[in-house]
């Protein structure tokens, strides 16, 4: 399936990017390219095998859940050292509520 | 010898020994840094105060019977700047945290401190790791030691070239389609990537995580099972850290390898390969005969459609876990924005750079609706058949040898232009991290013109003891020596 700037710019809005215009036809070419790549694996028979997800079977590879009890965890303080913006103990954005 | 020349388990002899104290080696260490790293660009930042006052402390507790030597005591250690510590910046090669302090240590970081390694800097690497020759860094190319106009590799292209130029004995990095392999090969060291789960991913910057795995570069087979030892083990903060007992790495590295059935996969030496790397490893082949060895050719039907399905799902995992950064708890936020979509906007397509944003819109594009199961679905089906390939062949074999490269390092900017073209140098890597194998990389050869060659060593899920064993008995007999030394020393 042709890849058209059209395209690039609507995966670029679902990733919360924003591409510049000259950059769409280059991007879309580079796209192109890849996906011609991937169509090699349209002919591999896979009708019959379940997906890998996770490489390790068995229960010391499992990943449970812990118990739910309180541990000590990062203060608020190092959990906001690194804000671009914060206040009252929160992290601080632009208004989403009109 | 000079002691920055020294391998970790000189300078633990030399330490034990008392003919060294640990502030002779962190000053040695920093000199060497300061007369060959404005050339080469292996670290990102370098915290020389720190170096010092964490040597002078051992010293002294070594001066008052305190010390207890581990593997790693007063040895100086380099991290790959994806691997969050809490006295240095972690930028991930990244514009987007430029200034990140992380609030924690990275688990690796906690077991180095406990074991009284020297953590002295942080090297660079592609931005996220998303690389295989290190242009990718936001910040600069780190340049390959023996040819300062090719690429250090990637994405640990930093960590290997700072080995290689004998800056530090050994350094972690991060391998998630071959970027512990690749750069050692390129910058003839030796990179061990563990097995998917035996080394704690917490503490580093999240990538492809069904990929992701820590590991060592060093100079010696030894030396890296040294670091493995200390940083290998599960991690309550890692639920797909393994339950897995650690082995002893380097007490059975000595004995020998005789009868020991190894495989070459008659897939990766098609026509393609660079003749010098084929002669090298074909070389090192020879020589596992020589050990009493059994070759024999094997066979991976799928490994065709390994840099395919990689390119799909470490993509789709990247841009889920590179989500995270929206200017909103850490790292850089955009300058203007008069709403919170624009923030968000401005912020990533500022922040990230090119090849980023190229994996985070293919990762987004093979997990949209109406392509999920023709790209993502499909690839991880695959990945099914790229895991048997291996099951069978461990049934018949003990080990898989072959290239780890089909290249020899190539020049800065030579594949700067093609994203496809860089992603096919990572096909004999790629398959060990998409069947979450363990697998080395170490010298076989350098060619005429000084270019080192790497020989890769797969071996079955937990089995690091063997594989570092019969790296080391390989690296015995070949005793790789290079033409000269790397371009960087000769030409002070």
């Amino acid at each position: 399936m042709p890849i058209t700037k059209e395209e690039v710019r609507r995966i670029a809005d679902l990733a919360k990017l924003s591409i510049q215009d000259d950059e769409l036809e280059r991007f879309a070419e580079q796209f192109q390219k890849i996906l011609d790549y991937f169509t090699q694996l349209e002919s591999v028979p896979t009708d019959e095998d379940d997906a890998t997800y996770h490489v390790l079977d068995g229960e010391n590879f499992a990943t449970p859940f812990r118990d739910d009890e309180v541990r000590p965890s990062l203060s608020s303080e190092d959990a906001l050292k690194n804000a671009p913006d914060q206040a009252e103990d929160h992290f601080r954005v632009p208004g989403v509520i009109e | 010898m000079k002691i920055h020349e020294l391998s970790i388990k000189e300078l633990r002899g030399a330490i034990k020994r008392r003919e060294l104290s640990i502030s002779e080696i962190a000053t040695a260490i920093l000199d060497r840094i300061d007369e060959v790293d404005n050339q080469i660009r292996a670290f990102l930042k370098v915290d020389a105060d720190s170096l010092i006052r964490q040597a002078r402390e051992l010293d002294r507790r070594r001066d008052t019977g305190e010390l207890k030597l581990g593997f790693l005591t007063g040895i100086p250690i380099a991290v790959k700047d994806n691997i969050v510590t809490r006295d240095m910046e972690t930028t991930a090669g990244s514009r987007m945290l430029e200034h990140y302090m992380s609030p924690y240590d990275a688990t690796v970081i906690r077991k180095l401190k406990q074991d009284g390694a020297l953590l002295l800097g942080k090297t660079n690497c592609d931005e996220f790791a998303m690389g295989s020759s290190n242009e990718n860094s936001a910040f600069f190319p780190t340049r390959n030691p023996w040819d300062l106009t090719r690429v250090s590799g990637g994405s640990s292209g930093g960590s290997a070239a700072s080995v290689a130029s004998f800056q530090v004995p050994a350094a972690l990095g991060s391998d998630t389609g071959g970027s512990i392999r690749q750069p050692a090969a390129f910058c003839g060291v030796v990179g061990l990537k563990p097995t998917y789960g035996r080394v704690s991913r917490y503490g580093l910057i999240a990538f492809a995580s069904s990929l992701d795995q820590i590991g060592p570069l060093a100079r010696t087979v030894r030396d890296s099972a040294s670091l493995l030892q200390v940083i290998a083990g599960h991690d309550s903060h890692d639920s797909t850290s393994a339950r897995h007992p650690v082995d002893n790495y380097v007490s059975q590295l000595n004995r020998d390898i005789n009868g020991l059935r190894v495989g070459v996969p008659a897939e990766w030496f098609s026509s393609s390969l660079d003749p010098d790397v084929q002669h090298y490893v074909n070389g090192a082949i020879r020589t596992f005969e020589q050990l009493g060895c059994k070759i024999e050719e094997v066979h991976l039907p799928h490994s065709k459609y390994a840099v395919a399905i990689y390119y799909i799902i470490a993509p789709a995992e990247a841009s889920s876990n590179l989500a995270r950064y929206d200017g909103v708890k850490f790292g850089y936020r955009t300058g203007e924005y008069p709403d919170l979509e624009s923030m968000y906007r401005h912020t990533r397509s500022e922040g990230f750079g090119e090849e980023v944003k190229r994996r985070i819109m293919i990762g987004t594009y093979v997990l949209s609706s109406g392509y999920y199961d023709a790209y993502y679905l499909k690839a991880s089906k695959i990945r099914t058949l790229i895991r048997k390939d291996y099951v069978n062949v461990f049934n018949s074999v003990d080990i898989i040898v072959g290239p780890t490269t089909p290249t020899l390092p190539f020049k800065i900017g030579e594949k700067n232009d093609d994203p496809l073209e860089m992603y096919l140098t990572d096909i004999f890597t790629v398959p060990a991290n998409l069947a979450g194998l363990p697998g080395i990389s170490l010298p076989c050869g350098f060619t005429q013109e000084g270019l080192p060659i790497g020989v890769q060593i797969l071996a079955p899920h937990f089995k690091e003891a063997l594989l570092l064993r019969v790296a080391y008995n390989l690296e015995q007999a070949l005793s790789v020596r290079p033409p000269q030394q790397p371009s960087s020393s000769s030409s002070i």
